[in-house]
Parts: C-alpha cells; sequence; structure tokens
C-alpha cells in the first residue's frame, strides 16, 4: 500500500483585487485571541481537554470573523457554507493482498481503506478552486510501503464504508475551499519535545493535511460523478490549516486521479499533489491582556488562503 | 405550571408589551437591505440543518438546532461585507453571568451559563422614548396572590451577593447585544417549553442588563438616565422566540416608579416541516422530501434583531 501523495514546498497565493487592511484584520485576530484566552472568564480546563478550551473556540472565533470580513473581497466567500464540526468520510481501494485464513484463504482481495475524518472547521463553495498545476504534472515519485494499512495507527478501525463531503449531494455548496484542523491534545509539541522527538511535530501537520485533503478532495470527486474507472476530467482543489492554537501550518491539496486500484493504477500517469509549509507561530505569548510577538506573516497566509477563488470571480 | 413570563415580569419589575419595538420593525421594512436576495440563503441554510447535515437520513435536533443557528449566524455575519461596522461584534459561548437584586425585601440571583452571547463595541440606543419611560409609572405590576412571587425558584443560601457580567475590564465588545438560547434537546421533556423559554430570556437579558448597568453606573438603586437594551432570541430548531429589553431602572426594591420594559414576539415558526424522506401512502407521494412552509419574515426579524443597533 502506498500514500496518495508526495509533500512539497509552498504554494503559489491567490488573485490579487483592492487589498484588504491588514491592520483591521490583525486586530480582528487578536481581538479573538485576547477574549477566549484573557477577557471570557472561564473555569479551568477538564483535564486532558486544553484543545477545548481555548485553542478551538480561537480557532473558530478567528476563521469566522475573517471569512465575513473577507466576503466583500471575495464573492466566493460571500456564497460560502461554514460547517462547525462536520464529518468528512472516504472509502477506496488501493492495492492487493491475499487473504490469510477462513473459508476465502488464498483468494486476492483488495485492500481497503476507509478515512473518517473531524475536521474543527470547514468552509464548503458553490465554484471550485482553480487548478494549481496542469492535469497530467509529475513532481515527483511516491514512496512504496509495503506493510498493510492496518499496521498504520489510521486505517486500524474500518466500521462502515461511507463517502460524505460534510453535506449530502443535493446541497449547492459541493467543492470545498479550505479546512481547518485543530490537533488534539496528546500531540502536543511539548509531548514530543519531552521525548527528544522533535523531527516527528511537523510529520503530524503533514500527514493530517494529506490525509484529510485527500479524503476532502477525492468525495468531492465522486459526488460530481468520478470514480476509479471513470476518472476525473479536471483537477479538484482544496486547502486546510492543521494548528494547535498558535502554530499553524498550511496546505493546499490537488486530486489528479481517483484511479488508485490494482486495475486501474497500471496504466495511470497521473500523480495527487500536496504541497505544505512547516508550522509557524502566529504569536509569542498573551500577557496582561496583549499579545505579544504577533507573526503577520502568519496572518497574511491565511488571509491569502481565504481569498482563494476562481479567476473569472 | 405556572406562566412563566408573567412571574418574570413581576421579579424584574418590567412591562410587556407584544410584538417588536418599531425601531426593529423599521429594519425589516427597509428595503436597502436586500432582504428578497437573503432569502434563497435562508431557505438554502435551513436545507442544510435540517436535510443535508449528516451522512445519516436525518440529522437529530442536538445536532440541527445548533447549525441552524451557525448558519443563520453566518449569515447574518456576511452582511459585515457591506456594513464594515458590523464586525465591531463579537460572540462568546458558555458564557456566566451574576446578578443579585432585591425585590420587596426578597434577595434574587440570577446566575449561571447565559448561553450564547453576542457582544458590540457600541450599545444599542434605547428603543422607548422619555415619554414611554415615564408612563411605565403607571403601569401596576400584576401580582399573584395568594401565591408567593417566588414559587418554584430554587432558594438558596447566598453568601456572596455577586456581580459579575462575565468578562474583564478592558474589554473592547463591553456591550452585551443578543443572547442566544438553544433547545436542542432531543427528548421533548430535556427541553424548555415555549413560554418557560420566554420567562427564562427574559431573566437573563435581565441579569446581563443589570450586571452591566451596576458596572457602568455603581451599584445605587436609581433610575438609568441612559436605559441599557439587551436582546435575546429563543429556538427549538423551527420555532423562534424573540426578545428586547429595555432595563430603565436599578431601583427594584420597590413596586412602585419607573419600569422596566420588555418587547416580546412569541412563537415565530420558520418553517412549516422538514420532509427528509418523502412520505409514500399506497404508491402515491403524500409529502415530498424538502422543507415546505419557509416563513421569511422570521428570519428578516432575526436579521433584524443581528442588525439592530449599527444599521
Amino acid at each position: 500500500a502506498g500514500a496518495p501523495g508526495a509533500a512539497k514546498t509552498p504554494e503559489p497565493s491567490a488573485g490579487a483585487a483592492p487589498y484588504p487592511d491588514i491592520g483591521e484584520l490583525r486586530t480582528l485576530a487578536c481581538d479573538a485571541l485576547l477574549q477566549e484566552s484573557f477577557y471570557q472568564s472561564k473555569q479551568r480546563p477538564f483535564l486532558y481537554r486544553d484543545q477545548d478550551h481555548t485553542p478551538g473556540p480561537f480557532l473558530t472565533q478567528l476563521v469566522s470573523t475573517l471569512a465575513a470580513s473577507l466576503s466583500g473581497h471575495n464573492p466566493l466567500l460571500a456564497a460560502s457554507s461554514l460547517d462547525l464540526n462536520p464529518e468528512v468520510n472516504y472509502y477506496w481501494h488501493h492495492g492487493e493482498e491475499v487473504v490469510v485464513h477462513g473459508h476465502r484463504k488464498g483468494r486476492v482481495d483488495p485492500v481497503r481503506f476507509q478515512i473518517d475524518d473531524n475536521p474543527h472547521l470547514q468552509i464548503r463553495v458553490p465554484k471550485q478552486l482553480p487548478e494549481v498545476v496542469p492535469l497530467e504534472s509529475d513532481l515527483g515519485d511516491v514512496p512504496v510501503i509495503d506493510h498493510k494499512p492496518s499496521k498504520l495507527p489510521l486505517f486500524k478501525k474500518q466500521y462502515e464504508n461511507k463517502v460524505f463531503i460534510g453535506s449530502k449531494v443535493a446541497d449547492p455548496c459541493c467543492y470545498g475551499h479550505t479546512q481547518f484542523h485543530l490537533l488534539p491534545d496528546r500531540l502536543k509539541r511539548e509531548r514530543f519535545i519531552k521525548e527528544r522527538l522533535e523531527d516527528q511535530i511537523e510529520v503530524v501537520y503533514r500527514s493530517n493535511g494529506i490525509a484529510s485533503l485527500f479524503a476532502w478532495t477525492a468525495a468531492q470527486a465522486m459526488y460530481q460523478g468520478f470514480w476509479n474507472e471513470a476518472d476525473v476530467t479536471r483537477p479538484f482543489v482544496s486547502q486546510a490549516v492543521v494548528t494547535d492554537g498558535k502554530y499553524f501550518a498550511f496546505f493546499c491539496y490537488q486530486l489528479n486521479t481517483l484511479a488508485l486500484t490494482a486495475e486501474t493504477i497500471e496504466n495511470n500517469p497521473r500523480k495527487n499533489i500536496c504541497w505544505g509549509t512547516d508550522s509557524k507561530p502566529l504569536y509569542d505569548v498573551v500577557e496582561d491582556g496583549h499579545v505579544k510577538g504577533f507573526n503577520d506573516e502568519v496572518l497574511l497566509q491565511l488571509v491569502h488562503f481565504l481569498l482563494n477563488r476562481p479567476k473569472e470571480l | 405550571v405556572f406562566p412563566g413570563v408573567r412571574q418574570a415580569q413581576w421579579l424584574t419589575k418590567t412591562k410587556l408589551v407584544e410584538g417588536l419595538p418599531p425601531a426593529v420593525q423599521g429594519i425589516t421594512d427597509n428595503p436597502a437591505l436586500g432582504l428578497q436576495e437573503l432569502e434563497e440563503r435562508a431557505k438554502q441554510v435551513v436545507s442544510h440543518a435540517r436535510l443535508w447535515d449528516t451522512a445519516e437520513v436525518a440529522p437529530r435536533r442536538e445536532r440541527y438546532c445548533p447549525v441552524l443557528f451557525e448558519n443563520l449566524i453566518h449569515i447574518c455575519r456576511l452582511m459585515s461585507g457591506k456594513y464594515p461596522s458590523l464586525s465591531k461584534r463579537m460572540l462568546a459561548r458558555n458564557c456566566r453571568v451574576a446578578a443579585t437584586w432585591e425585590r420587596e425585601s426578597i434577595l434574587l440571583q440570577v446566575r449561571g451559563l447565559s448561553g450564547i452571547l453576542m457582544n458590540s463595541m457600541t450599545p444599542i440606543p434605547p428603543v422607548a422614548s422619555k415619554e414611554e419611560i415615564l408612563a411605565t409609572k403607571e403601569h401596576v405590576l400584576e401580582t399573584f396572590y395568594p401565591i408567593a412571587p417566588t414559587i418554584d425558584l430554587q432558594e438558596v443560601n447566598v453568601y456572596k451577593e455577586l456581580n459579575d457580567t462575565g468578562f474583564r475590564d478592558g474589554y473592547p465588545y463591553s456591550h452585551p447585544h443578543t443572547l442566544f438560547f438553544l433547545e436542542s434537546a432531543n427528548v421533548r421533556t430535556g427541553r424548555f417549553r415555549p413560554e418557560q423559554l420566554r420567562a427564562k430570556m427574559l431573566m437573563f437579558a435581565f441579569g446581563n442588563a443589570l450586571a452591566k448597568a451596576r458596572a457602568l453606573h455603581g451599584n445605587d438603586p436609581k433610575v438609568l438616565e441612559q436605559p441599557v437594551v439587551v436582546q435575546s432570541v429563543g429556538t427549538d430548531g423551527q420555532l423562534f422566540q424573540f426578545m428586547v429589553f429595555q432595563l430603565n431602572t436599578t431601583d427594584l426594591v420597590s413596586n412602585d416608579g419607573v419600569k422596566n420594559l420588555v418587547w416580546i414576539d412569541s412563537d415565530q415558526n420558520l418553517y412549516e416541516r422538514a420532509q427528509c424522506v418523502p412520505e409514500v401512502k399506497k404508491g402515491v407521494v403524500t409529502k415530498p422530501a424538502g422543507i415546505s412552509g419557509f416563513q421569511p419574515d422570521t428570519f428578516k426579524k432575526f436579521l433584524a434583531l443581528y442588525l439592530h443597533g449599527t444599521v
């Protein structure tokens, strides 16, 4: 079984129109952060639920106020649908294995994968995002992995085989724009540093970005009628932001092919592509009602993401 | 059990006016807002919340009630593209409020999680004129003799008489604008009935207004020069209750003098029914799938309350 894409360098920025006021947006972001971490009286966070206390609400506030504020600059946002805690599912076959025991022993079966994802927040839109590179581009090789997917923690449990983008097929907002993922407490940076696994920190962000975006774009493609025997005729592009509340990593994914089963992958030269950044902090610390060390670069990248839209708009 | 709103009126020394105040009605009638286009979006948003939001057949109330609220607020928030001053608003979830006051020698308290609160940098201007406020002096509060007005209230020993808005000093969005109450329990007995919901809305709007008035003007009981206005919206995912509360006085001990005012528009349906799967009887579709009986006026009132004070 192989991973469905190859991670690459930072992605190109989006369309230009009259620029929004960065100072205003910075104020909105700081206000959201200060409200959740300082001004609102809250009780102590529950055990191992630190993410629900401040980072979660902050992310929700940040995205909803920024998206609303930028909707004047991006008509796609003005027609968007904002989902809180949606479900995203995708089911596919890739590779083959031999059945080990039972009455079907010895037969060859496709290996089944199911992703069940719960982004913190996602924006769905009625028009597709433009392609980043042409459909047939080849930007590198895909690593090959020989052991079964159930050896990886992601694919152990498979209960129901579902394909879902966050809303049913009847919804006019059937294309994905941006997802926002909040890392859980057990994957906190401090834990990695304590166990001297600093090199694994970026892996968490990247794997989340690739897996979630693949599932989302592939499910969107299925909603449009494509499947592994009728491959996509246009690339499906979506974006994701993975964060732990302070550090943000940005990802952009282009789905070029759904044909991953043993039969269809043989003559399929297309590859799916994911571009991503390393995680960078949005701010240093919140002290006494002030945000110290606010990083405009991260905010700008977020604004670029939200402003992304097809060229005709 | 007991007519909830009438009891709440006595406890908060408030006079009731049926229907929404003219200031809010004016917003719904304003053609410049482009409310016709928004109606389409509102319908879509109801369909999303009630029909499309789950991989299962039908979402449950625990899911569709908050989702409907978030979707409606999203549409309202998107208007800040057109009216930039709307971005001076911030939503706060799970906020706690505490307010204590005395009514005829009974010490009363409102405390706890007051739902979802939208705060604003600027206060809502008073909705009743000075004459209307003075006219409330004539109004006599309804009493419930021989039933004590504190019936069904929880009696507790209060050691600290707290007044807390739920936010620290220096918070830029310091004016409570609108409270949202979502009755999203799946089982009907877990939800407040409309009358009780309206009473809860009144008590918490009063609590927030009182805590804010005390923070602005001190703890001495007096008639307020600048009345504090707080709005409330309650829903179970289909039926909406709209309320505008104006705190005119913090002198609450006696039954005379200026009273507080509340405007209530009750039991407004946003839509008649949401059919996830078409109902088929004897091979004929009797109820097609989809949302039927959508009432745009209810959405207009929701939006008007959101825009009130800014537009």
